[in-house]
């Protein structure tokens, strides 16, 4: 018995050396990284910034790296320091709180893209399409299961899921179904997997999870406009502000609109 | 020559000895709890007095009024332990080795060959202190005390913890020692035979106080 | 199912690093304070004793969020740094291994104090009387004594270490190639759609290193036992 805890001990060993060194190779105090870009972006924007990150990288050579998430967190992350060189976020409300921390480079501010919000559930749910208007009762068509979306308190989904389902007077009787998350991702994730009977997530992440269905949309006039501005932080590299225009392209307009996306600017180029 | 005058107090009763000793090997004698392992402890630096003086060839090494205190790695004192205390995670020739090392002396093959000579140890080398006996533990302990070149060897009951057969082993390598080694010892013990065998001079102790002061004579007779 | 992508390999190889460098940098602090705490008493020890603890018994985002507000570029001892000597652990590789290594602290601390304790005292005081100096006494009984707990120790500190969370993502956030751990990786890909293969291979990943450290560890425990008694 000592001798086999003796063979594991000694591979654990070996490999431990082995990844030391590796990691060591790999250390550099300033980092490979810094000369990628670092775009900070709202989780819903995901897929087609990658497929842009791609496209640029192509065009220019220069690596984009992502950190994608909610808009609320990664805006308070840029206020503690993080060294993000881009900000897109999902709301008007955490650009102009991240331009009052004064951590962004107000100018470069564009309004680029918009979406809107819609209702999902499972692919294989018994609810197939609903009309989503004045009077809709969302607790009852959820039942006793859960309805799932970013939390309402602070991510851009789910303050405009909230914000419309007040207009609509579903919020009171629906709110104590909700099953909040971190960001609209992991409430598509749920839904997808069934964990949640009912999700509100935006129309463009309902487009490309292919577990999911898009049972409704939610009137574009029961919630503030679902605007995605974008901007160069404060302590950005030169090269960011070559991505920004990149974004504004045309081609950087054919991708967002491929997954439905609206491109509220004049692309350039 | 080794001059001792000093008063600690050890729990309920104090010790106060006072007595100036040259000879070859000083017997301290006594009952068990009278003190006498607090003495060595102190003349090797591991207790210091409350009050007192403690000199050895003319060096303070304690000076409660001067406020000195030699620290008990640099006075150049020995000391063979009852339980030996040999280093398990070393073999018997580095333990050998040890005092040599800390003190940074030369190199002396002849001294460690002569050392390991007179005590029979030569055939215990590679060996760990685990496997050894409790009679050759203790002379491999008296090697390393030895080797590390002390001016003055204590000894703590170093047969104290040895049966009769073993006693009667060791007991001929300390006259040897006594004899050969040309360093000056302090000898604790509570067995009178031992003391008339090995000592030159007698400090004998009861309840902290140095009751007689002597030759052999003062040594209590077997009825 | 075994194709590792580039994003996990690089999860892998960062937690790797992360949970080398905190290591190595937490084992010479933590073997002074287990000698510290082993050996000496001094006024205030039981509040050292405790706060070197509190890592264990906090929740994790609670360190995190101390971390952020002392060590974040605007925090108390982070701005310092950053301004005077350039050091910047907010969102760095450098401020995980920071915050794995506080977590991972008092795992590596206790083996080494128990075993430092166990060490006995008798052998130190021979070694005083056979001329070593008290810094020596250290060097060539204590610590070679209590060697195997302090392998013991940084075996474990090492595995937790390589697992923590809480206070990574708090302090320095999730950040693919500087702050995303193997951890903070399973943590993205299960809350995206498609994640969970990915996942499920980190998460085995996760759990071999995890086996191999606690088997380690307890080797080295046992050889400890049989060195202390006498061989």
């Amino acid at each position: 018995m000592h001798r086999l805890a003796g063979v594991f001990a000694g591979f654990f060993a070996g490999l431990f050396v082995a990844f030391a060194v590796l990691a060591g190779s790999a250390w550099s105090p300033a980092l490979a990284q810094d000369k990628n870009l670092l775009v900070f972006a709202a989780a819903s924007m995901k897929n087609a910034l990658d497929d842009i990150a791609a496209a640029y990288t192509a065009k220019t050579g220069a690596k984009i790296v992502a950190s994608y998430g909610a808009s609320s967190a990664l805006a308070k992350q840029i206020e503690q320091g993080a060294p993000a060189d881009v900000f897109a976020s999902a709301d008007t409300d955490w650009m102009d709180y991240a331009i009052a921390s004064k951590i962004i480079n107000e100018p470069t501010r564009v309004n680029l893209v918009g979406n809107s919000i819609v209702l999902i559930a499972p692919k294989d749910s018994g609810i197939d399409k609903v009309t989503i208007g004045p009077g809709f009762d969302l607790a009852k068509l959820a039942g006793d299961g859960k309805i799932a979306t970013a939390d309402v308190k602070s991510v851009p989904v789910g303050k405009y899921a909230k914000a419309s389902l007040e207009k609509l007077g579903a919020w009171t009787a629906a709110e104590p179904k909700f099953a909040m998350t971190e960001n609209v991702r992991a409430a598509l994730t749920l839904v997808a997997r069934g964990e949640a009977v009912l999700g509100i997530v935006y129309a463009t992440d309902a487009k490309v999870e292919p577990g999911v269905k898009m049972v409704g949309t939610f009137p574009p006039d029961s919630h503030p406009s679902i605007i995605y501005p974008v901007a160069v932080t404060a302590t950005a590299k030169g090269e960011a502000t070559d991505y920004l225009a990149f974004l504004r392209t045309s081609a950087a307009k054919a991708i967002f609109e491929k997954y439905g996306f609206r491109f509220l600017v004049s692309p350039t180029t | 020559m080794l001059r001792v005058d000093v008063s600690r107090q050890l729990g309920e009763f104090s010790l106060q000895a006072s007595f100036a000793s040259e000879g070859r090997v000083t017997g301290l004698f006594g009952a068990s709890g009278s003190g006498k392992t607090s003495l060595i402890n102190m003349i090797a630096g591991l207790l210091r007095p409350d009050r007192g003086a403690i000199a050895i060839d003319g060096e303070t090494l304690d000076d409660t009024a001067e406020r000195v205190h030699v620290p008990m790695h640099r006075r150049r004192i020995g000391y063979v332990f009852q339980d030996a205390r040999l280093f398990p995670h070393l073999d018997v020739r580095q333990n050998l080795d040890y005092g040599r090392r800390m003190n940074r002396l030369a190199d002396d093959p002849a001294q460690r060959a002569r050392v390991t000579d007179l005590l029979d140890i030569g055939h215990l080398l590679d060996r760990r202190p685990g496997q050894l006996s409790g009679g050759e533990r203790q002379r491999v302990a008296l090697g390393r005390a030895l080797l590390a070149q002390p001016r003055l060897l204590l000894l703590d009951e170093p047969l104290g913890s040895l049966d009769e057969e073993r006693k009667v082993e060791i007991l001929p390598y300390l006259v040897r020692l006594r004899d050969e080694a040309g360093v000056p010892m302090v000898y604790v013990s509570h067995d009178a035979d031992e003391m008339r065998q090995l000592a030159t001079s007698i400090v004998m102790l009861g309840r902290g106080r140095v009751t007689a002061f002597g030759g052999t004579e003062v040594l209590p007779t077997t009825p | 199912m075994f194709d590792i992508s580039p994003t996990e390999w690089t999860a892998i190889q960062l937690s790797l690093r992360v949970a080398t460098v905190a290591t190595l940098v937490a084992t010479p602090l933590g073997i002074a304070l287990a000698w510290l705490l082993a050996r000496r008493d001094f006024w205030g020890k039981p509040v050292v004793d405790a706060a070197i603890h509190l890592p264990l018994v906090l929740p994790p985002v609670v360190t995190g969020y101390l971390l952020l507000l002392t060590f974040g570029r605007r925090g108390l001892v982070g701005a310092w740094l950053a301004d005077h000597l350039g050091i910047v652990f907010a969102f760095r590789w450098t401020g995980a291994a920071l915050a794995c290594g506080i977590m991972a602290f008092p795992l590596l601390v206790r083996p080494i104090r128990l075993s430092i304790e166990a060490v006995d005292r008798r052998l130190e005081q021979a070694a005083g009387t056979l001329g070593a100096a008290p810094w020596r006494v250290f060097l060539t009984v204590t610590l070679p004594l209590a060697l195997p707990g302090v392998l013991a120790g940084m075996v474990l500190g090492f595995a937790k270490a390589i697992g923590e969370f809480g206070a990574t993502i708090t302090f320095v956030s999730n950040i693919p190639g500087e702050t995303q751990t193997i951890s903070s990786a399973i943590y993205s890909l299960i809350q995206t759609p498609d994640g969970d293969t990915a996942a499920l291979r980190l998460v085995v990943v996760s759990i071999v290193i995890a086996m191999a450290a606690l088997i380690a560890s307890e080797w080295f425990a046992r050889r400890a036992l049989r060195r202390l008694h006498g061989n």
